[in-house]
């Protein structure tokens, strides 16, 4: 009796595993006014969150905006939003995860150039789009014909930042310190690389761990031992704030220049005075009269109480971007990729946006200072 | 620029120091390691920084509360997550496990009730600094530098002096021993966590001074920086924790200011690997410990 329950059980549970397979595999098909479901992936947790938030808010807006609006062609537009904790062994499990969703078309996201390097292969295998808003290391397109990215890389704005850096504030010793990781050292490299064929000397190249190191006393004293003439920040905001912070408690004062993923208003919160007179790149200013930038502002603002920084900009842009693309490839994971790149002068809160032959955009770069506590154009 | 770097250092050391002396204390008593002492750390400076901030209390008022409080939140975690295994005799590593799942849910309930960005610590003491041998020195690193100086020096004397100390000092020779000679074991376990937890939440707290700064993150290498100094010192001896911690600043700043910032916490753990070997119990440890 006991040995025959035991079959019975295993029986049963075959049975269930046999139904679930052929569940899974059989999938409805899209019909008109089914939804579309676009992933939206970023660090939703850890210590990376607040752009997985930007990601999340931003990618929510646009969907509502074009759900009220009647959809893409009838089909309302349904967000999954993933958190891959900006960590690349969860991003190749999310991935591996999404892919086999067939209902997912397209993948916006991920946040930094370590996870969206971590997952391509795989949306590569399974022909799914990959459009980072944020990832700026130039390998990063280079893995397959389906990724896609929203930001110019640092291979653009390196030089942009050295040209300033020697040209326009007229400094020759420069000091460096960066975020120990692809998109810092990436970043560090092309822009001493364009600083050093204008001319300049690189005194100091220091780097630090993002999220762990907070104590950058060391760092800065063996700096000031070199005597730059500017410190160049290849630095995520928290720690650039940090290292402000203790610059003023060291009693050294030097010109500052960052990147233009210093753009947040929790620098200034969180750096105060600190961080008044530094140089930075940006592509999304909220201080722009144009129209659109004012009425994403405005319904940012609206629905989330806060002001949107620019990974919100550009994570908003890319879902725009990836709709438009919908609108004529229909749900279809290949043809949304043709048509992705055949897109042309994207007008986003960011500017007009192209993809060139790599899948990479190239946008211009406005030069912003930290003025009494305010983002200003500087440029 | 040595003696800056040396500055630097001892800073950084001091607060290592602190914090190891929560590891060694629970270790001398309980003979484990307690992992959970890094997110206690964080807790310690959330509390200053919420009470300080979101309440408006006087800031010496949000610092003690901080410290009672963290104080007795360590006394928590034992009764909640190590007595009840003490009681039913589990192995050592069971509660080594266990203090790490409370690290861990301590470190998301963090999150959870105050997100995880990055916050602005206040600077309450007066930015000052002096010119010493060409060395900046600010009135905050003095500060952190003496406040470990005199707790490390009245706790040794509180150990070493008191009935409780002494009380303290039985239960870590022989515990079995002490209560027979009527010695309330769990009275003493509780005043361990309670002031080894109350010590990080003053590191905590100075660390935030110190960086301005605060998030959910930073009690995980602190922790394991201290616990490298607890053991560098020699575990379960209190002076070995100061004098651990204090190298373990230093050579971090050392290294990153003659090497490379990003090798610092690589050069700081070969050393502790280094010096185990030549002297496995430590810098000042007595013998060879058989404990997990």
């Amino acid at each position: 009796m006991k040995r025959n329950k035991k079959t019975t059980l295993i029986i049963a549970l075959v049975l269930v595993f046999i139904i679930g397979l052929v569940g899974c595999t059989s999938a409805p098909k899209q019909g008109k006014d089914e939804e579309i479901k676009i992933a939206v992936v970023g660090p939703m947790t850890g210590d990376s969150a607040q752009y997985g938030q930007s990601f999340k808010r931003a990618t929510e807006l646009m969907a509502s905006k074009v759900n009220e609006a009647g959809g893409v062609n009838g089909s309302p537009i349904k967000l999954e939003i993933v958190d891959d904790k900006n960590d690349a062994k969860e991003a190749t499990n999310v991935a591996q995860k999404l892919v086999s969703d067939e209902k997912i078309v397209g993948v916006i996201g991920h946040f930094s150039s370590t996870a969206s390097l971590a997952a391509a292969p795989i949306y590569q295998r399974a022909q799914l789009v990959e459009l980072s808003p944020t990832s700026s290391h130039p390998e990063f397109t280079k893995q397959g014909t389906y990724m896609f990215r929203n930001v110019n890389t640092q291979a653009i704005e390196g030089p942009i930042l050295a040209d300033f850096a020697v040209n326009d504030l007229k400094k020759k010793k420069i000091a460096v310190i960066y975020v120990n990781d692809d998109w810092g050292i990436t970043a560090k490299d092309n822009f001493i690389e364009a600083a050093e064929e204008l001319g300049a000397t690189i005194t100091a190249e220091e780097a630090f761990i993002g999220g762990q190191t907070r104590d950058f006393a060391p760092t800065i004293t063996k700096i000031k031992g070199t005597n730059p003439d500017l410190i160049f920040l290849a630095a995520m905001y928290s720690e650039t704030g940090m290292i402000a912070q203790q610059l003023e408690q060291l009693n050294y004062d030097v010109d500052l220049l960052g990147t233009s993923s210093l753009n947040n208003d929790q620098l200034i919160k969180l750096a105060g005075a600190a961080v008044d007179g530094l140089y930075l790149t940006n592509n999304y200013f909220p201080g722009n009269p144009d129209e659109k930038v004012q009425e994403f502002i405005e319904d940012y603002k609206e629905a989330y109480g806060v002001e949107p920084d620019q990974f919100a900009a550009v994570a908003y842009d890319s879902l725009g971007m990836m709709i438009e693309a919908l609108k004529t490839s229909g749900p279809d994971r290949v043809k949304l990729r043709d048509s992705l790149v055949d897109i042309k002068d994207y007008n986003g809160v960011t500017g007009k946006t192209t993809f060139n032959e790599n899948r990479d955009v190239m946008k211009d770069m406005i030069i912003m200072q930290i003025k009494e506590g305010k983002f200003t154009l500087y440029r | 620029m040595l003696f800056q770097q040396l500055i630097n250092g001892l800073t950084l050391g001091s607060t290592y120091a602190l914090t190891a002396v929560g590891y060694s204390m629970v270790f001398g008593i309980l003979g484990l390691v307690n992992f959970s002492h890094g997110s206690v750390y964080t807790v310690g400076a959330f509390l200053t920084l919420i009470f300080f901030t979101a309440l408006k209390f006087n800031f010496f008022v949000s610092f003690l509360l901080s410290i009672i409080l963290t104080g007795l939140l360590g006394i928590l975690i034992d009764r909640i997550s190590l007595y009840p295994l003490r009681k039913r005799n589990a192995p050592k590593v069971t509660s080594l496990i266990s203090t790490i799942g409370v690290s861990i849910f301590l470190q998301n309930l963090i999150m959870i009730t105050w997100g995880s960005e990055t916050k602005k610590f206040p600077l309450v003491i007066n930015r000052g600094s002096i010119n010493l041998f060409g060395a900046n020195i600010s009135t905050l690193q003095i500060m952190i530098f003496s406040m470990c100086i005199v707790l490390m020096v009245s706790l040794n004397i509180m150990i070493q002096k008191t009935r409780v100390g002494k009380a303290m000092r039985a239960t870590a020779q022989n515990s079995k021993a002490a209560m027979l000679m009527g010695i309330n074991i769990n009275a003493i376990i509780m005043i361990t966590f309670f002031m080894g937890s109350s010590l990080a939440s003053v590191a905590g707290t100075m660390v935030g001074m110190y960086y301005q700064t605060i998030d959910p993150y930073i009690g995980y290498m602190a922790g394991l920086k201290a616990f490298a100094a607890a053991v560098l010192g020699g575990i379960g001896v209190l002076p070995g924790a100061i004098v651990g911690g204090l190298s373990i600043g230093v050579i971090e700043a050392i290294a990153a200011g003659y090497l490379n910032a990003g090798y610092r916490d690589a050069i700081a753990f070969a050393v502790l690997v280094l010096m185990l070997i030549v002297k496995p119990s430590g810098l000042l440890g007595k013998q060879a410990s058989k404990k997990v």
